[in-house]
């Protein structure tokens, strides 16, 4: 092996690069410019930050969170300064002291970064500073002299363009060679920024005038108007939502399609039993009805990527924080609650970057509110149930029902900062960075990164609830009923309709099985609970079954209906919109599709959601918090649509 | 008002300087930001993103968001967008 050529490399552990750095200061562009092997996101136990880890042959390279001090009281400085001191290393790696820091400064933006930079020299860590962006420094016509910069600091300076990726070489080549400082920069804050101000007047050419930048000054006034950037922000959200659901319908039927095809083949590989059908119906299907909603989930997590890169949405951020602050969010909560609106999860994730303790839990319980993309299928079947043969009235309902999401969620988040999270929201200070061209291949990382998390939480704890849900929906096994023993029976003699009495057969035979079920026994015991709301014992199978996955009702009603899940199928789809219950009266009443469409635009109905609220949230109180307003809620405005429905007739 | 009252009781030296909130500022008027003393959460978070005592500002967009541009601390124009309620705290000194 190369270690024993190389004696002086320590044969234990690989060398640990720590990556610091301001916000926006490409630091992220430079991790992957610099980190050639494995990149990987895991998260620092204990905390909400989320870490970055590139794993090479010799080295482990560690994205910090982007700071603006090492010393404020905020989740990202308090993770910087623990790692640092090896107090705290990313889950998977054992907590020491980097063996080399790197610290990344921004060009154009060098006299604020160097207070962070002297701050990291006093640790008296190997150290070496990376003057970044100096494309757009040129542009600007700002000049560093990184060697009298080397000189003040008493480390290695290099610089580097990680967006173009000039200098990167240099950058690679001197990360062997990380010095400890042989200066002491003071600690107080006032003498510190003092001595950056120095050392600013030292190092950068002084500029001939100050550099008027009239057109990013017109773009900042035109997306912060009143009238003009509220525009702005309703056409990107208009094109930025016409993408996620149009693009994506492509490959998700696609990914269905994949999904039925496996499961039929599986199907006809295995014998009959328990086995195939947990694997078929079970596994297969319930993974597959999430893992459909990848391409949403990797689309916007793209698009949010390119927007941020570009600079308009911490612009966005302080338009909609107009609307957000009387509802006691910030405009920080913009991001978590528009990611939300393709699935809650990620959503929910997203919320750790709101800064304010309060802020960020208003926000993690009220983000299940904006419809999630698992919403639509419902949405769909009960539109078209409600309006029939009237695409623009359905158009218009289908709407109005993100409307009411959104609306609920932001009265909930007021209601919850009057009560249990008393206060105002934290009025917004953010660095407005300079507009640039989006960063593709950064996108495309993280977008990575993203899909890799939820694909791994569609196979463990997803996974878990389709194998329970399928065996509470599948057993105890029953003998099939009379009726359809005879149906079968007639099929197997006459010679013409053979195949619609066999259909007929597996109709009668799926009601049979879903109602002797756990499911159906434990539906028909908590069938008056929803008798308010106008729902029957089918219904409140229904309802029960998606209890884990809001998503799951349409395929449980087609089963119960018509004993096969294909909703696609238009007729199937008619079968169910003219489906009677027991006692032969319709099943789909208006009045009882007002009272289900209102209960799942409000009801949680997702458990992997809950998972996620208590994870981030800090306890299973805040999850019980969110289901219980939840349900309470969607039980109330269910019950209340379906009385004012069935009055007004 | 109530701004000014609550960051004289932060500084301790009395100085003949006019100081007036960000928020009274002009469009396009420059200043020094004056912030001595206060060590709250807030304004430590203000002196790190670069809006420290002395710094110079322009003012570029008035209302909400306010938007300054720290173009003498940050060499290129770096810009910093505030909320009401935290420009009316920030005390500034204009040029002339």
């Amino acid at each position: 092996m190369s270690a024993t050529t190389r004696g002086t490399e320590p044969l234990t552990s690989p060398r640990t690069i720590a990556v610091l750095g301001n916000p926006n200061v490409g630091k992220s562009t430079l991790f992957n410019r610099i980190s050639s092997a494995r990149v990987h996101t895991s998260n620092f136990p204990g905390t909400t930050q989320d870490a970055s880890v590139a794993t090479n042959a010799d080295s482990t390279i560690i994205d910090l969170p982007g700071i603006y001090a090492l010393d404020l009281d905020t989740s990202e400085s308090s993770v910087c300064r623990r790692v640092l001191k090896g107090e705290l290393a990313p889950r998977g790696l054992e907590a020491h002291v980097p063996d080399t820091l790197l610290v990344v400064v921004d060009a154009t933006n060098l006299m604020r970064n160097l207070t962070l930079v002297g701050e990291a020299l006093a640790l008296r860590l190997p150290t070496l500073v990376v003057v970044n962006m100096t494309d757009l420094a040129a542009r600007k016509s700002i000049v560093i002299d990184t060697e009298a910069l080397s000189e003040c600091l008493g480390c290695p300076v290099v610089s580097c363009s990680a967006r173009t990726g000039e200098g990167i070489q240099n950058v690679i080549e001197a990360m062997s060679d990380p010095r400890v400082p042989d200066r002491t920069p003071p600690t107080d804050l006032d003498a510190l920024e003092l001595w950056s101000e120095d050392i600013y007047a030292h190092v950068a050419a002084p500029q001939a005038s100050v550099l008027h930048d009239r057109l990013t000054d017109r773009l900042d006034r035109a997306f912060t108007h009143p009238i003009l950037g509220v525009f702005t922000f309703a056409l990107v959200m208009t094109g930025f939502f016409y993408a996620i659901f149009k693009l994506a319908a492509i490959p998700m039927d696609l990914i269905d399609a994949w999904f039925g095809t496996l499961g039929g083949w599986i199907g006809s590989l295995l014998p009959e039993g328990a086995i195939r059908d947990l694997l078929v119906d079970g596994i297969i299907a319930g993974v597959g009805g999430t893992v459909i909603f990848l391409p949403q989930i990797v689309l916007l997590f793209f698009m949010l990527a390119l927007l941020e890169s570009t600079g308009y949405l911490a612009r966005a951020a302080f338009v909609i924080d107009r609307v957000m602050r009387p509802f006691g969010l910030s405009g920080h909560s913009f991001v978590p609650l528009l990611s939300s609106h393709a699935c809650a999860i990620p959503g929910i994730m997203a919320a750790r970057a709101v800064p304010d303790p309060k802020d960020r839990l208003a926000t993690i319980l009220v983000a299940p509110f904006m419809s999630c993309t698992a919403r639509i299928p419902v949405y769909v079947l009960l539109t078209g149930v409600l309006f029939p043969d009237r695409p623009s009235a359905q158009a218009l309902a289908f709407t109005g029902c993100y409307v009411v999401g959104a609306i609920a969620g932001l009265l909930s988040a007021l209601i919850a900062r009057r009560t249990i999270l008393r206060g105002r929201s934290r009025p917004m200070a953010l660095e407005l960075p300079s507009y640039r061209t989006p960063d593709i291949r950064a996108a495309l990382m993280l977008t990575l990164d993203r899909a890799k998390v939820f694909l791994r939480k569609a196979g463990s704890m997803i996974l878990a609830i389709s194998i329970v849900l399928w065996w509470l929906g599948a057993y105890p096994h029953s003998d099939p009923p009379m009726q359809a023993v005879e149906l079968r029976e007639q099929a197997a003699v006459v010679v013409e309709g053979a195949s619609e009495l066999e259909a007929q057969a597996d109709e009668i035979e799926a009601r049979a099985s879903v109602e002797r079920s756990f499911l159906g026994r434990i539906g028909s015991t908590i069938e008056p609970v929803f008798e308010p709301l106008g729902y029957d014992r089918q219904l409140t199978i229904g309802v029960l079954a998606s209890f884990a996955a809001r998503e799951v009702f349409v395929s449980t009603m087609a089963i119960q209906i018509t004993g096969s899940d294909d909703v696609e199928d238009d007729s199937i789809v008619e079968r169910i919109a003219t489906a009677q219950r027991d006692d032969g009266s319709p099943l789909f009443t208006p009045a009882t599709s007002w009272s289900l469409l209102i209960f799942y635009i409000l009801a949680m109905q997702c458990l992997p959601t809950l998972v996620v609220t208590a994870k981030e949230a800090g306890g299973w109180k805040w999850a019980l918090l969110q289901l219980g307003w939840m349900s309470g809620l969607a039980y109330l405005g269910a019950a209340i649509a379906y009385r004012v429905v069935s009055i007004i007739g | 008002m109530d701004t000014e009252r609550s960051d004289a009781q932060h500084s301790p030296e009395i100085d003949t300087e006019i100081r007036i909130p960000l928020t009274q500022m002009a469009r396009g008027q420059s200043g020094r930001v004056s912030l001595h003393g206060a060590q709250d959460d807030e304004t430590r978070m203000l002196r790190a993103m670069g809006l420290r005592p002395n710094a110079s500002i322009t003012m570029c967009r008035l209302g909400e968001p306010c938007i300054v541009s720290l173009s003498g601390a940050c060499g290129g124009g770096c810009r910093i967008g505030l909320a009401r309620d935290i420009a009316a705290r920030v005390m500034v000194t204009p040029n002339d």
